[in-house]
């Protein structure tokens, strides 16, 4: 038990971390995932295609292989380009994932929108708002509640992805309790890792419900 | 009948009893191939109710859906409360050309549409459905626009209703709030698109008496139905359409009774069986 106190502390940095990047994402993902599914409906071929083009390949490679695409690519990119930039790994990881995560997310609000009848958008063109107040008075509100559960899903998947960020040495939970495993020579620290991922799920499935709850107040 | 029309174009602002609120002229509409109004042409007067009788697929409900503008069409003139639609004589050679933004929507501010499903908006309040558009559209103070909303949830029979969400009232109480919503701007027009068919028979009857007692209040209406009673006895005027033209119009007893014609007098002995 002594064991737990000394590997607790070290592995709550790393949960830090972790949280961190949980929470940025969500920050920049969301409204980023919101334009995305807006512009994926335009109806410009010029716009709808390379919004489809960057959903395809964000979903379909590996966020573990843009997340090294990210960081090492902007310093290779920089070097060519004779520009003194390139990102720190922190930084190419919440760029990584808030592009990742936006791809899945305006998937997620597109089907939403697309859900919401016509007739909505007819009553309120008669009734003379404008198409910014249709979007956010009338369809964004309804979308909200339509959108959570698949959310939910999304958000609780990123809780256990964060873990990818090791790959370019961020110091998140999982990287610390590898190497705590490696130093008390027991995968004893990866479960109590487990255990801090399970429990930030299990709270956030809280979370969710409840919101679910509230949005109940109509059909 | 011609030079008296003439007549009160010339003086349409000083007496607008005569000039008609709604007037229609050789519209015409088609999807692709399909022609789905051919040549449609009515008027009507402020205060004056228009029943639009027909089988399916008429071109009824197209016909409103042009006049509301949420569809367009590709010939024709419309005005409406004395706004034209079309820039008068756009149509020579094609294409109608539309009137500017501001106007279409000036119009349609004065017209308010009644719809089968109701759609109102499932997530605002009954009183927040009839408030959001005078607020936001017309800039009326919001507790103004609450007062009004109150005073036509009273006139709809609904007291007590203004905290309900849409899902808690049943279908007849949906619809006599959709039509309070249309009424909260003050429209010079109310379209109704077959605003029972949705309806369980049994509740159709709250709704047509709403109808009927906007009517006395001399409410300019036109009225797209399936309710040929209704349609009788709502109406100065009924236009019967089939297959995209309107083949009889006039006033209800000539055109439920006195009329001739032959697809009409079929359309009727249809219903009447039914």
């Amino acid at each position: 038990m002594s064991d737990l106190n000394n590997l607790l502390p070290i592995l709550w940095g790393g949960f830090c971390t972790t949280l961190a990047i949980f929470a940025l994402t969500l920050l920049f993902s969301i409204p980023l995932g919101l334009l995305v599914a807006v512009l994926k409906m335009s109806r410009y071929r010029l716009v709808r295609y390379p919004v489809s083009f960057y959903i395809s390949v964000m979903r379909g490679t590996p966020l573990l292989l843009q997340i090294v695409a990210i960081y090492f690519g902007s310093y290779y990119l920089s070097e060519y380009a004779g520009v003194d930039f390139s990102f720190d790994r922190f930084p190419a990881v919440i760029v990584a994932f808030s592009i990742n995560y936006a791809a899945y997310f305006a998937e997620i609000f597109r089907g939403g929108i697309q859900s919401i009848s016509k007739g909505q958008y007819e009553a309120a063109y008669m009734l003379g708002l404008t198409r910014a107040q249709t979007f956010y008075r009338i369809i964004l509100p309804q979308v909200v509640k339509r959108v959570v559960p698949a959310s939910a899903n999304e958000v609780i998947t990123l809780v256990k992805d964060t873990s990818l960020a090791q790959v370019i040495a961020v110091t998140e939970l999982f990287a610390l309790a590898k190497k705590q495993q490696a130093a008390y020579a027991s995968i004893y620290p990866l479960f109590v890792a487990g255990v801090f991922y399970y429990v930030a799920n299990l709270l956030l499935s809280m979370v969710f419900a409840y919101v679910e709850r509230k949005l109940n107040y109509y059909k | 009948m011609d030079s008296a029309k003439v007549l009160s174009v010339v003086i349409s602002d000083e007496s607008p009893d005569s000039t008609p609120i709604l007037d229609v002229k050789h519209l015409k509409k088609s999807f692709g191939d399909l022609h789905v109004l051919k040549d449609i042409s009515f008027d009507l007067k402020a205060g004056e109710v228009l029943s639009i009788i027909g089988p399916s697929g008429s071109g009824k409900s197209t016909l409103l859906r042009c006049l509301t503008q949420l569809e367009t069409f590709e010939a024709g003139e419309v005005k409406v409360d004395g706004k034209d639609m079309v820039i008068p004589g756009s149509c020579i050679g094609g294409k109608i050309k539309y009137a500017p933004a501001k106007v279409l929507r000036d119009i349609r501010l004065s017209t308010g549409l009644v719809f089968q499903n109701f759609n109102l908006f499932p997530h605002l309040t009954v009183l927040q459905n009839l408030t959001i558009a005078p607020i936001r559209v017309l800039g009326v103070a919001r507790e103004e626009a609450r007062e009004t909303g109150r005073r036509l949830l009273k006139q709809m029979g609904l007291e007590g209703k203004e905290k309900s969400y849409p899902c808690e009232l049943s279908g007849g109480q949906q619809q006599r709030v959709s039509i309070a919503r249309a009424l909260a701007l003050k429209p010079k027009i109310l379209f109704f698109d077959e605003p029972t068919s949705a309806l369980d028979p049994e509740l159709t009857g709250e709704v047509l008496k709403i109808i009927k007692q906007l009517a006395e209040d001399r409410m300019t209406m036109v009225i797209v139905t399936h309710e040929m009673a209704f349609a009788r006895d709502v109406a100065n005027k009924v236009l019967f359409m089939d297959q995209g033209v309107v083949v009889e119009q006039g006033s209800p007893d000539f055109v439920f009774n006195q009329s001739q014609n032959k697809r009409l007098s079929a359309f009727l002995e249809r219903f009447s069986r039914t």
